[in-house]
């Protein structure tokens, strides 16, 4: 089924391999009403343990401990839809129902479209620990929830990238996912990809970020060095992180000329922070600084659920069959399109 | 910073002869107006011989390194008038008398101090580079080679004899010289240089060149340290690092172009038996890669190094064959010898013989 | 005298250990405890050994991220630069403004071979990709071990890059006789800093494979010191007042090769470029018959 739906491929490439972490299939995770049940359930329990002033356990040399295995999952839209204007958050009922309709569109599979069920293999989202959520956006700044107005030199850049068919060839296809070089969780992480298991290790002096994602590992020193010199430029970014309180604080720069997330520039800078709310969440906050794209700085809001491992290798570029089909069928239809002018 | 000697060398390189040579020798001083006289070079050589054969005599122990082995350390000169091969003419007869060696050696000397205007390329005489310009001695021996007792290689193998007669026609066939990668002389491509497998082949004496005479480059370094000797060859700077701890050679598979060697000592003899070469060298005359280098490194006086090599080819002599040097002691330092560096000369042989082929294939039609 | 030094060094250890903290960790970066080498014979550091630079200074001295190399259809990974740190104290070579545009050119001409018998040949790009000796610092941080031999009167350096030798001499010192590849070096002991004056270089070698470029009037000091029985520190300063503003300094550990066996492996570059330097000539070609 696999090979046939290579062969059927979206821009968004199949995986390969099943995710980790998500526990042994569990029958009653076949069941979206279930999930729904239990996920309501989850959301109470960490709002109560959060709500009574709770402290995380602390490692052996005394920082606050957050390792294990996390996953980024959210139905919650980045940005607040229109309809929504004004209302940042819902009642405790609205959230279950979007949450329920959600994962119900999620469950549904139209025939006529699928490329293959992800659910068969417990790849839902709702197949996992997500959970309803009271925001109605990701994005709590700006407070409408939006993503701030590109800056006039971003819109050219964007304009001109529209310009030509980016798919006709490997390394015009403007997809670093698709092309296997770094996977798809940023960073920034945004809860909405499959492969969205993580990992959080620490020693002394260092956090260290797995993501399962085309494995990218993120080092983080925490000894306050300086950051590499402005011409070294990364593709996921040189991050450095210190502790405020129990909220580890990482600050990213020096990104690859040709990473383009969300249209941004090597000047974009990133600053996440992770804090252990309670014991089974993550409450993850980042901001987006990048004057030549954004008019201002915009920061969201999310979870990352704690899960079981272990974490998968995902060996992407060793059998990208994904990409090749890509760029051999974007191939196709130009020639088709040039032919019919003809 | 150049100086006149290398503007000099670059016109002579120019002029190339296919047995090249881009620096002038180190360590035979600063150009010494004595040494430019054969006549009081020859009396000069002949006491130094006598003197070292006087030690030799008077069983002479060598001074010990600090952590105590003989101390071979310093500079040593493998120039030698002595052909490797006893001439036919000498058959029966290993050794000359004093006087005889003396008056060889003379006429060597004359003849290598000789230049014929009509062919010479440069006058190495002029830098100090003719053999007798150093510390070069008279030797009593006839030929380098002792054993076999004739003084002569072992006779081929019949394998040999067929691969060297299958290499001449070859070469009959075509011209090596039209591409580098024919030129099937390592020192010419700067790979190796002239004291790579075995120090010395002997000297050519009445050779027209002082290259064929005696040899030129010849200095060579001996260095110790615990467990290591090391070798440093003026002639293209080629090094020789001689583990003495007993350990394995490389795998088989492992080729190293001056071979790879392991030392140990017998009494006051460093032995080092050199194995793994990628290729025949010029000094294996004839020897495969397979062949095996023992060389033994004896200081027999204070100013004297004793040389003595043995070459192994089952696949190319019948038994195999020994020949001795004696080294003179010689001042530091040596030069650097950056020879592909500027390798006009290899540039120039080949051009040279793709030209000349050129023009026979034109005389041709 | 040797009792004291090691009661001596034993209690520095004491010392230092009692100074680290309860929970066990790494030594900070240049933090180690005071270290006194074993002596030789004649009472100096013993250097003796095979040691290596683990850093990508050969590639370019100063930081740099990691990059394509040339000819990626043919060489992929194998012929790409990795990333790194900058060896040069402060970061970046302190050019002159000219000086600075002959670099910029240099690596843009890189890969050019131009060999002929023209005396400007040297103006023919990198010296590494034609198997040429790389001079002094950069034999140094090759990634190639290289093997140091160690007496009272001199010490001699192998390089398993060329098998290029280095004599320091050490008692007496020597005048160079002349311009080489490798330079001339005179040694003293400073403590337990062995110190290198080096002079004599031409001006045919690069720092590094990124243009980095300096005249004949380059003029090295090397300062080598222990720090472990495994490692010693290696900083160079550097002056050239035809191409740089002021002297500058690099500086990188040197790891001893501590395998069974350990030895340095020919590596004969000539063969490896002959067809690169005299096919452009015509003269790498098979015989005509």
């Amino acid at each position: 089924m696999l090979v046939i739906a290579s062969l059927f491929c979206a821009p968004v490439l199949v995986q390969a391999q099943a995710p980790s972490g998500t526990a042994i299939f569990k029958p009653t995770a076949t069941d979206p009403e279930t999930a729904i049940k239990a996920a309501a359930e989850a959301a109470k329990a960490a709002a109560a343990v959060s709500a009574s002033n709770w402290t995380p356990p602390r490692t052996s040399w005394g920082d606050p401990d957050l390792q294990g295995f996390y996953l980024s999952l959210s139905y919650t839209p980045l940005e607040r839809p229109p309809e929504l204007a004004g209302k940042p958050f819902y009642t405790e009922q609205e959230a279950i129902a979007a949450f329920r309709k959600a994962v119900e569109e999620d469950a549904e599979v139209d025939p006529r479209t699928v490329h293959y069920d992800w659910k068969e293999y417990g790849m839902d989202a709702w197949q996992s620990p997500v959970r309803p959520n009271l925001r109605t956006s990701l994005i709590v700044d700006p407070p409408d929830g939006r993503i701030p107005a590109l800056t006039p030199e971003a819109q050219k850049r964007r304009a001109a990238a529209r310009e030509r068919n980016p798919q006709v060839s490997v390394q015009t296809l403007d997809n670093l996912y698709t092309r296997c070089i770094t996977g798809n969780q940023g960073p920034p992480r945004l809860p909405f990809n499959h492969d969205s298991e993580s990992q959080i290790l620490q020693t002394p002096g260092y956090v260290v970020m797995i993501l399962q994602s085309n494995n990218d590992v993120r080092i983080i020193p925490l000894d306050g060095r300086a950051h590499l010199p402005q011409n070294v430029g990364l593709w996921l970014g040189d991050s450095r992180g210190r502790w405020e309180g129990n909220t580890l604080v990482v600050e990213t720069t020096n990104f690859h000329r040709e990473r383009n997330w969300r249209g941004s520039t090597d000047g974009m800078k990133l600053i996440e922070r992770f804090t252990l709310v309670d014991p089974k969440t993550i409450r993850y906050e980042f901001t987006v600084n990048d004057p030549t794209t954004w008019v201002r700085p915009w920061s969201v809001e999310s979870v990352l659920p704690r899960i079981e491992p272990p974490l998968y290798e995902f060996a992407c570029h060793e059998q990208n069959y994904g990409l090749m089909n890509v760029v051999k069928g974007a191939q196709v239809r130009e020639a088709e399109r040039a032919a019919r002018k003809n | 910073m150049r100086n006149r000697v290398l503007a000099l060398l670059a016109i002579a390189a120019v002029l190339c002869a296919p047995v090249l040579f881009a620096q002038a020798p180190s360590g035979t001083k600063a150009f010494d107006a004595k040494a430019v006289d054969p006549e009081t070079a020859i009396k000069a050589a002949a006491e130094a011989a006598k003197a070292a054969n006087a030690a030799a005599a008077a069983n002479w122990t060598p001074p010990r390194t600090a952590w105590g082995d003989p101390d071979l350390h310093g500079y040593w000169l493998t120039a030698t008038y002595t052909p490797l091969q006893r001439p036919a003419e000498l058959a029966g007869k290993p050794f000359y008398t004093e006087e005889e060696a003396l008056a060889v050696f003379k006429k060597s000397v004359e003849s290598d101090a000789e230049v014929d205007p009509r062919t010479v390329h440069y006058d190495w005489k002029e830098y100090g580079m003719d053999a007798w310009q150093s510390p070069v001695r008279p030797n009593r021996r006839t030929s380098l080679i002792f054993d076999p007792e004739n003084g002569r290689l072992p006779p081929l193998t019949a394998e040999a004899q067929k691969r060297q007669a299958d290499n001449r026609a070859a070469a009959r066939a075509r011209n090596p010289q039209v591409g580098v990668q024919t030129l099937a002389n390592w020192y010419t491509r700067c790979i190796t240089g002239n004291n790579a497998g075995p120090m010395t082949r002997g000297g050519n004496p009445g050779s027209d060149s002082a290259a064929g005479a005696a040899g030129v480059t010849a200095e060579a370094q001996i260095f110790q340290t615990p467990g290591y000797a090391v070798l440093i060859m003026q002639s293209n700077s080629d090094a020789r690092i001689i583990p003495l701890d007993g350990r394995p050679h490389l795998p088989s598979n492992v080729r190293n172009w001056l071979g790879d060697s392991r030392g140990r000592w017998e009494g006051n003899t460093l032995v080092v038996e050199t194995t793994n070469f990628v290729a025949p060298g010029t000094n294996f005359l004839g020897g495969t890669s397979g062949t095996k280098l023992i060389e033994r490194f004896t200081l027999a006086g204070p100013n004297t190094l004793q040389y003595q090599f043995t070459l192994e080819d089952p696949s190319t002599w019948a038994r195999p064959w020994s020949a001795e040097t004696l080294m003179p002691r010689i001042d530091p330092p040596l030069y650097e010898f950056a020879c592909h560096e500027q390798n006009y000369g290899l540039m120039n042989v080949v051009k040279g013989a793709q030209t000349r082929e050129a023009e026979a294939e034109a005389k041709k039609k | 005298m040797r009792h004291q030094v090691i009661i001596i060094a034993a209690a520095a250890i004491l010392l230092a250990l009692a100074a680290t903290p309860a929970t066990a960790q790494a030594p900070a970066a240049g933090l180690f405890p005071g270290y006194t080498p074993p002596r030789t014979p004649d009472g100096k550091p013993n250097l003796n050994g095979i040691w290596q630079a683990f850093v990508t200074a050969n590639w370019d001295v100063e930081a740099h991220p990691a990059q394509p190399g040339p000819h990626p259809e043919i060489m992929g990974a194998w012929g790409a630069t990795p990333g790194g740190q900058s060896i040069v104290e402060g970061g970046v070579i302190p050019y002159k403004p000219e000086a600075l545009a002959k670099k910029k050119e240099n690596l843009e001409k890189r890969m050019a071979v131009k060999v002929t018998n023209d005396p400007h040949r040297y103006d023919s790009g990198e010296t590494e990709l034609q198997c040429y000796r790389t001079g002094v610092p950069r034999a140094n941080y090759m990634p190639f071990p290289f093997q140091i031999f160690q007496t009272p009167s001199e010490i001699l350096m192998v390089y398993e890059y060329k098998g290029a030798v280095r004599t320091i001499y050490m008692d007496p010192h020597r005048e160079a006789p002349t311009d080489s590849w490798m330079g001339w070096s005179n040694g003293r002991w400073e403590g337990d800093t062995l110190v290198i004056d080096v002079t004599a270089q031409n001006d045919h070698t690069w720092f590094d494979r990124a243009g980095n470029f300096h005249s004949d009037a380059l003029h090295v000091v090397e300062r080598y010191t222990p720090i472990s029985p495994y490692h010693m520190k290696y900083e160079a300063t550097i002056e050239d007042p035809n191409v740089f503003t002021r002297p500058w300094k690099i500086s990188f550990p040197l790891y001893r090769r501590v395998e069974e066996n350990v030895q340095l492996v020919e590596f004969n570059c000539v063969p490896f470029v002959e067809e690169l330097m005299y096919s452009p000539l015509g003269l790498y070609r098979p015989p005509s018959r």
